[in-house]
């Protein structure tokens, strides 16, 4: 039999609670020790205990990370799925499945492993037969792909740090579904694991843990958060390394931490310590970012540094609450009543991740308003290879604070919301510093900041305010541009797609169609994006959501000459996207514009 | 130059900063005239430069509502930050992280405060910020032309509409409920009482409530309103004549009463003295709290003094840990870890 090494995708079901998780990252690590590119996902409900979770492991040498198209290797072990899991797989998968759980092989055209995972798991500790369980599996998956012991034992000394009672009973159980498979079954399938030398040191790591890293090393001095799926874990990264970062000797941190009463509170707090002078953060998804609207629209207007984290998750309302989706992006651009335009950073790996978050602060102090990071639960709460963070590369920007008595009294005339550099971005001075006050307002105000209903004071603010997130543009972030010569057709996308695009070219390459690329890392969008679309023929916008929100933003700002150019290709089921899917839509729409 | 003859200047009277009052003062109030509001305006004025404050020292916060334009009517040397409604205690919170250092004096209405802020009102309270929170309370939402509040009394009739049937919520219980540490009720037109609470909640750490009965002239002022003027002063129960004594003050110079009193010393030294007028109220009683406050409800009376007082409990920049400096002054080199730092996490996210 032929081999198939390092090119295909593993699907693990369980149920919610059952600690598959630890058993799932200490296959996932190992592999990655291996060196072989591998990604992994979890997809599991909006439950503490007993719904169906599934984790999905891609293997593959071309460094594809998306969940791949089929599944190739099924691991099944939730009765709750068994049948419709099984239904789905193409003739010819494996299936590792628990004889204990009292179901029935249905299918007589897959390889067929039967493995008594519970009575084994039984063996080791009855009491805690059910965790035990998913870790035979795993040692059932090293023996028929040949994972090295070693690089196991390591994930697992790696996943149990020093607790050396759990990492024996770990081991133990390895080896019963290793050797349970070396005696019972003959190998009857093409998968086998590689080993491939690694370019680059790399570890793994969530997306949410780097943003936490990121706004550590950005200063932040107040988080204020309330929980919520999916962003908790990064509001707790920051918590995790507050004590290594940003405590001195005694004790004492110099990074507030405040678990709100809600999301509204939050973002007050976001907001007062912007006010006040410091650098205020929130973690948040879509349904938090809802109650936030009314602070940022107050923030907008009364020019007030802050920064917003939305891990998008599955909308609208509640939705999926565990699923991901690109689809706060409109949301976030134009939050809040009246005319308002936001800052908005969407990293699309684990390294912008950490960079956008301590930029995000130099942001909103050098333009004074709400700056959003666009995460999203993909991003966020898998795994992703990391070559490691670099150190920012410039001194924190502080922005247009006067703290000094000097440099106010040489201000012909000061104004806080008066556009002395023609930027649109004014001068401040902080509470307590003992210059001049203001009462800052939602209301309308003059460039004196003092309340006002005249309509040149309105529209002169406005037209400033525009002018000043304008000027924003080519500032942020660029996009990233990957070109053909050809220049025909051109896809922009954003964020967490950047993790299935190169299997998505490679899908459209081999029906004859060359594309360049075009990641769009901030809103407002840079220059470059408009150069992009008028170089290529037709450019399509590829995102995760149902009706094409970062096009239908292109729409209302590209010139009328353009607008024309530009195609939609949104699609959203809430889980991650899987390249055939969207390579699929592509093809449709350029075969539309043929015919 | 001209040669009129100048006029001698009159002396005049400055504060234990040399500060004359005007720098204490605001911009022009532009309520209703006759306002409660505007009597808690000069009482706030004459409080902080009684106190000796700096004005620059003090952050003024508000919500939405015709008390919340307040703050553009005292302290103008100060900075302030008129929210959105009934959100004021969060932004405070933030801004307090920050700059613990700075005295926050929030006021409010009854709006904000009892019905759409009632939920931060609370947390601000169990977190036990350090901050004065000034309820101007007079049952009614004035800029949207007098509909009731959620602490109108039952009975209570506005200028226009029918009785109030609905059980109001009684800002004072509810914070002795939740163990506010500073708790007193008060009277606009008793600017002596108002003044020696606003001293005392000044010189607390901690959350300091003072819900102050503040007529509202235009639609809520008539016979039938238990919160008009007449009403107020005809049924209003005193628990005790109050004294503030700032900590720069020798004690001997204020008259020491002939009757009981009681002497709570506060954070920065100052005294406030509890004279008792009938029966003796105990202030760091709960219970004794909560009976005054029913009573009074039930003999459909307003009773005023320092209910609740207690400073055993922490403030929450001792609860958040924070170094002792400002985090504002913190230098950026401090708050930014350096290389090594960041070395060390990659190394140990590798290993």
């Amino acid at each position: 039999m032929e081999t198939i090494a390092n090119d295909f995708t593993i699907n693990i079901a369980t149920a919610n609670g059952t600690g598959s998780q630890s058993a799932n990252l200490i296959l996932l690590q190992s592999l990655f020790e291996m060196g072989v590119p591998v990604s992994g996902k979890n997809m599991f409900p909006s439950n503490i205990s007993g719904l169906p979770t599934w984790y999905i492991v891609r293997l593959s040498d071309l460094g594809y990370q998306a969940p791949g198209n089929r599944t190739h290797i099924q691991v099944l072990l939730n009765p709750a799925t068994w049948d419709e899991d099984l239904e789905s797989l193409e003739p010819g998968s494996v299936v590792i499945w628990n004889e204990n759980a009292k179901m029935e092989m249905t299918r007589d055209d897959v390889v067929s492993y039967p493995i008594p995972m519970s009575a084994l798991a039984r063996k080791i500790n009855p009491k805690i037969a059910k965790l035990v369980t998913n870790i035979i599996y795993v040692g059932v998956l090293a023996e028929m792909l040949g994972i090295d012991q070693a690089e196991l034992e390591a994930a697992v000394a790696k996943q149990f740090k020093g607790k050396t009672s759990a990492i024996e009973l770990n081991i133990t159980a390895l080896g019963l579904g290793r050797d349970y498979f070396k005696d019972n079954h003959t190998k009857n399938d093409p998968y086998v694991v590689e080993k491939r030398k690694i370019k680059k040191p790399q570890f793994f790591i969530e997306g949410n843990e780097a943003v936490a890293l990121g706004c550590l090393f950005g200063g932040v001095q107040l988080l204020a958060w309330y929980p919520i799926t999916p962003s908790s874990s990064l509001a707790e990264g920051i918590i995790n390394y507050i004590p290594q970062l940003r405590t001195d000797d005694d004790g004492n941190t110099t990074c507030a931490v405040v678990q709100a009463e809600d999301e509204l509170a939050a973002a007050g707090m976001v907001l007062g310590a912007g006010w006040a002078g410091g650098r205020g953060m929130t973690a948040t998804s879509g349904p938090g970012i809802s109650l936030m609207q009314e602070f940022i629209g107050l923030g907008y207007f009364a020019e007030i540094p802050s920064v917003f984290w939305d891990v998008n998750r599955v909308g609208p309302s509640t939705g999926l609450p565990t699923r991901t989706q690109q689809s706060d992006i409109t949301m976030l651009y134009e939050g809040s009543h009246g005319d308002t335009q936001h800052i908005v950073l969407m990293p699309g790996t684990v390294e912008e991740c950490f960079e956008f978050g301590w930029r995000a602060f130099d942001y909103a102090e050098r333009f004074q308003t709400p700056i959003f990071g666009l995460s999203d639960l993909d991003l966020g709460m898998n795994r992703w290879a990391c070559e490691g963070f670099e150190y920012p590369d410039q001194d924190m920007d502080r922005g247009k604070v006067v703290r000094d008595r000097d440099v106010f009294e040489a201000f012909e005339e000061f104004g806080r919301y008066l556009d002395v550099d023609g930027d649109g971005i004014p001068y401040r001075t902080l509470p307590g510093s003992g210059m001049d006050p203001i009462l800052y307002r939602g209301t309308g105000h003059n460039s004196k900041g003092v309340y006002s209903e005249k309509p040149d004071d309105y529209y002169e603010l406005m037209q400033r305010l525009k002018r000043k997130i304008d000027g924003a543009r080519d500032i942020l972030p660029a996009p990233i541009l990957r070109e053909e010569t050809e220049c025909e057709i051109g896809i922009i996308y954003l964020g967490s797609m950047e993790n299935t695009i190169q299997e998505i070219d490679d899908i459209l390459e081999a029906t004859g169609i060359k594309v360049s690329q075009c990641r769009v890392r901030a809103l407002p969008m840079h220059s470059e994006v408009e150069n992009f679309i008028s170089r290529h023929e037709m450019t399509i916008v590829l995102e995760i959501n149902r009706d094409g929100q970062l096009y239908g933003i292109l729409r209302k700002e590209l010139p009328n000459s353009l607008i024309t150019k530009v195609r939609s290709v949104a699609y959203s089921d809430g889980l991650p996207p899987r390249a055939g899917i969207y390579a699929e839509r592509i093809l449709e729409t350029l075969k539309e514009e043929v015919e | 130059m001209s040669d009129t003859p100048k006029r001698p200047a009159r002396a005049i009277k400055l504060n234990v900063l040399n500060e004359p009052k005007e720098s204490y003062t605001g911009g022009k109030s532009s309520l209703c005239p006759g306002c409660g509001h505007d009597q808690i305006s000069s009482v706030i004025i004459n409080a902080a430069w009684e106190n000796g404050i700096e004005p620059h020292r003090v952050a003024k916060m508000s919500g939405i509502g015709c008390s919340s334009k307040t703050p553009a009517y005292y302290l103008g040397q100060s900075h302030g930050f008129n929210t959105v409604h009934g959100r004021m205690p969060s932004v405070t919170t933030g801004a307090y992280t920050i700059n613990k250092d700075l005295l926050y004096i929030g006021v409010s209405g009854d709006g904000d405060s009892a019905s759409i802020g009632i939920g931060q009102l609370i947390h601000a309270i169990r977190r036990n910020m350090d901050m004065v929170y000034i309820i101007e309370n007079n049952g009614v939402y004035g800029l949207t032309k007098g509909q009731y509040s959620a602490t109108a009394d039952i009975g209570s009739k506005k200028k226009k509409g029918t009785p109030n049937t609905t059980q109001p919520i009684d800002l004072c219980a509810l914070a002795i409920n939740l163990g506010c540490t500073f708790v007193a009720r008060s009277f606009s037109g008793s600017k002596k009482q108002l003044g020696s609470l606003i001293k005392a909640a000044m010189s607390h750490k901690g959350f300091a409530l003072i819900d102050v009965i503040s007529p509202c002239v235009t639609f809520n002022n008539n016979d039938e309103s238990m919160r008009s003027y007449g009403y107020v002063k005809e049924n209003e129960i005193t628990l005790h004549m109050t004294d503030y004594i700032p900590h720069f003050n020798p004690v001997e110079e204020i008259d020491v009463p002939e009757g009981h009193y009681r002497d709570i010393t506060l954070h920065d030294g100052s005294t406030i003295r509890l004279e008792t007028i009938s029966a003796e109220h105990d202030p760091e009683s709960p219970v004794a709290a909560l009976t005054a406050l029913h009573n009074a409800e039930s003999d459909k009376k307003h009773v005023t003094g320092l209910l609740y007082f207690d400073n055993t409990k922490p403030s929450l920049a001792e609860d958040l840990g924070l170094v002792d400096v400002p985090l504002v002054d913190v230098p950026d080199n401090v708050l930014r870890p350096g290389k090594e730092m960041l070395d060390k996490i990659n190394a140990a996210l590798h290993n």
